[in-house]
């Protein structure tokens, strides 16, 4: 609602518009997360089993089969690949988010950005846990310690939000007016799992093409994330630079195009 | 265009020409586009560019054409109309939903807008919970809904059902509770479109009284309904609106009487009305 505190001259930031419905936001993620667990006794669990399955089997595919040269595989893969989950289910959340929300679209003024917040900041908290986990299990079973570089993870995760809503809101924006989103993303979803450095390690790829390689944000991330949290080592100056410019290139970006657009989604939705 | 004046939304003063208007509408039109032919896949997008055939077909039609309002302080205003005659986008506008084609809207003090009942409930959610999404909705910080909660509930009269997701509630005791959270809020100023009819003959009543109260208060209503009695209960003043454009504005009784004897079927509906 638009209050003397909210309603600001369309000079001033909207940063401050969406600081003033933060109760909103909470109340979003509170409800995201409720629907999600209630009724399931197991709750927080399936939203582990799924993407472990898959690295089970990723790691008997590609340390028994496919053998890719990287030491304890399964280490190196739990250390990206819910990294990977994390963007993936924000991405594939966000297309849909302005369609399941159009009643309030069309109802309520409210700066619209707050339900791809609200998407990812619900993931987040998922995500938090399982982090958690896995840095739990890295320092008992992997590195028998706490690895220095562990002190670098919360940036990390503060890059990988950054990006996820930067690629999410030009995404989401897109789809309200051309469908084909949907049936575009999970495509190219899919290319960028094998384009990105989930199951194999940046190194791998040959050294002529690694340029073009990290032009996508996702292998900047992803190779901090292994050289963090699988190697303990602190990862190179340049390329966490490079990642959190691209990060905030990609969020630039992405607002820019959906603030170009969000006005007329009360009369589009 | 939308500015604000700086006002203590919790103590609204009685009605005062001179002071600064709680809505103002300055020569405000809206244009819509409708469309004949909308292009939403890409695949289409291509072969139209190709064969150089427009992307959409569509034609531009004006829902409100050089529209001024001025509402002050305190008053209970009524949008009367046909469908179509933009009494909705009015509402929208005001509540900036909508951003005016043409024009600068002014609001002074808070408003809370029920442009749809229970906009953002979830049915799985629990009464309780949804209470508080919806207030968070409406623009009410923690606090304001905790102090507020108990009314809220007791006004609703759900004190069994709050444990209770909201897909086992019927309509009526959905829109009862999406009603209550709204008329609870004392914003400064309360948009209401088409959301009157709800729930049965007490509870209709008791709303009545709480939006009298309201503006008895000095708190300022303006709100679209077809139910042309309850409108002359509650409402001072009338706006006609057909095609965009003001046909008569002033008193409600007397706009009432112009409406209802171009509207013989209108009158006889409410009256119909049970």
């Amino acid at each position: 609602m638009l209050s003397s505190a909210s309603v600001q001259p369309p000079s001033a930031p909207r940063v401050r518009r969406v600081w003033g419905y933060r109760e909103l936001l909470r109340g979003l993620i509170v409800r995201n997360l409720k629907v999600k667990y209630q009724r399931s006794l197991l709750g927080f669990v399936w939203t582990l089993v799924n993407p472990l399955m898959t690295v089970t089997i990723l790691v008997v595919v590609f340390s028994h089969v496919v053998r890719i040269q990287v030491p304890q595989y399964w280490a190196f893969l739990l250390s990206g690949y819910f990294v990977w989950n994390f963007m993936l289910q924000t991405l594939s959340t966000g297309t849909w988010i302005f369609a399941e929300h159009s009643r309030l679209t069309r109802s309520v003024a409210f700066p619209s950005e707050l339900l791809v917040f609200s998407a990812a900041g619900s993931r987040l908290i998922e995500f938090t846990a399982e982090i958690s986990l896995i840095l739990l299990a890295m320092i008992v079973l992997h590195h028998h310690g706490v690895p220095a570089s562990y002190a670098l993870v919360p940036v990390l995760v503060l890059i990988q939000v950054v990006m996820a809503i930067g690629l999410a809101l030009p995404i989401a924006t897109l789809s309200v007016f051309y469908h084909d989103v949907h049936h575009a993303l999970p495509i190219a979803l899919a290319s960028l799992f094998y384009l990105s450095p989930v199951f194999y390690p940046a190194s791998m790829v040959p050294e002529a093409l690694r340029t073009l390689y990290f032009l996508n944000p996702i292998a900047g991330l992803l190779t901090l994330y292994h050289d963090v949290i699988y190697a303990g080592q602190w990862p190179s100056g340049l390329l966490l630079a490079i990642t959190a410019a691209q990060a905030t290139a990609v969020y630039a970006i992405g607002y820019a195009v959906f603030h170009r657009y969000a006005s007329v989604f009360a009369e589009v939705v | 265009m939308r500015s604000s004046t700086a006002t203590r939304p919790s103590s609204p003063k009685l009605s005062d020409p001179s002071r600064a208007p709680a809505v103002e509408l300055r020569g405000v039109s809206k244009r819509f586009y409708f469309y004949d032919h909308r292009t939403s896949s890409l695949r289409e997008w291509f072969i139209r560019r190709i064969l150089r055939r427009p992307i959409h077909v569509r034609h531009a039609a004006f829902s409100l054409r050089d529209l001024d309002l001025r509402v002050s302080p305190g008053e209970s205003v009524a949008l009367l109309g046909h469908n179509g005659s933009g009494k909705s986008t009015v509402l929208r506008l005001v509540a900036g939903i909508y951003k005016p084609t043409r024009g600068t809207i002014t609001t002074t003090g808070r408003i809370t807008a029920v442009i749809e009942l229970g906009a953002g409930f979830h049915p799985e959610l629990t009464g309780a919970e949804n209470i508080r999404l919806y207030g968070a909705v409406l623009g009410l910080t923690r606090r304001e809904l905790q102090a507020r909660y108990d009314e809220i509930v007791t006004f609703a009269g759900m004190h069994d059902f709050l444990d209770t997701p909201l897909k086992y509630y019927s309509s009526g005791m959905e829109a009862r509770l999406a009603f209550s959270v709204a008329v609870c809020l004392e914003p400064a100023i309360l948009l209401l479109d088409e959301v009157l009819a709800v729930g049965d003959q007490d509870f209709r009543a008791r709303c009545l009284e709480r939006l009298r109260a309201f503006h008895a208060r000095g708190g300022t209503l303006l709100l679209v309904s077809h139910e042309l009695d309850q409108i002359q209960e509650l409402c001072t003043r009338g706006v006609w609106l057909r095609d965009g454009q003001v046909v008569r504005d002033g008193d409600i009784a007397t706009v009432l009487a112009a409406y209802r004897a171009e509207h013989p079927a209108a009158a006889e509906l409410s009256r119909e009305d049970p």
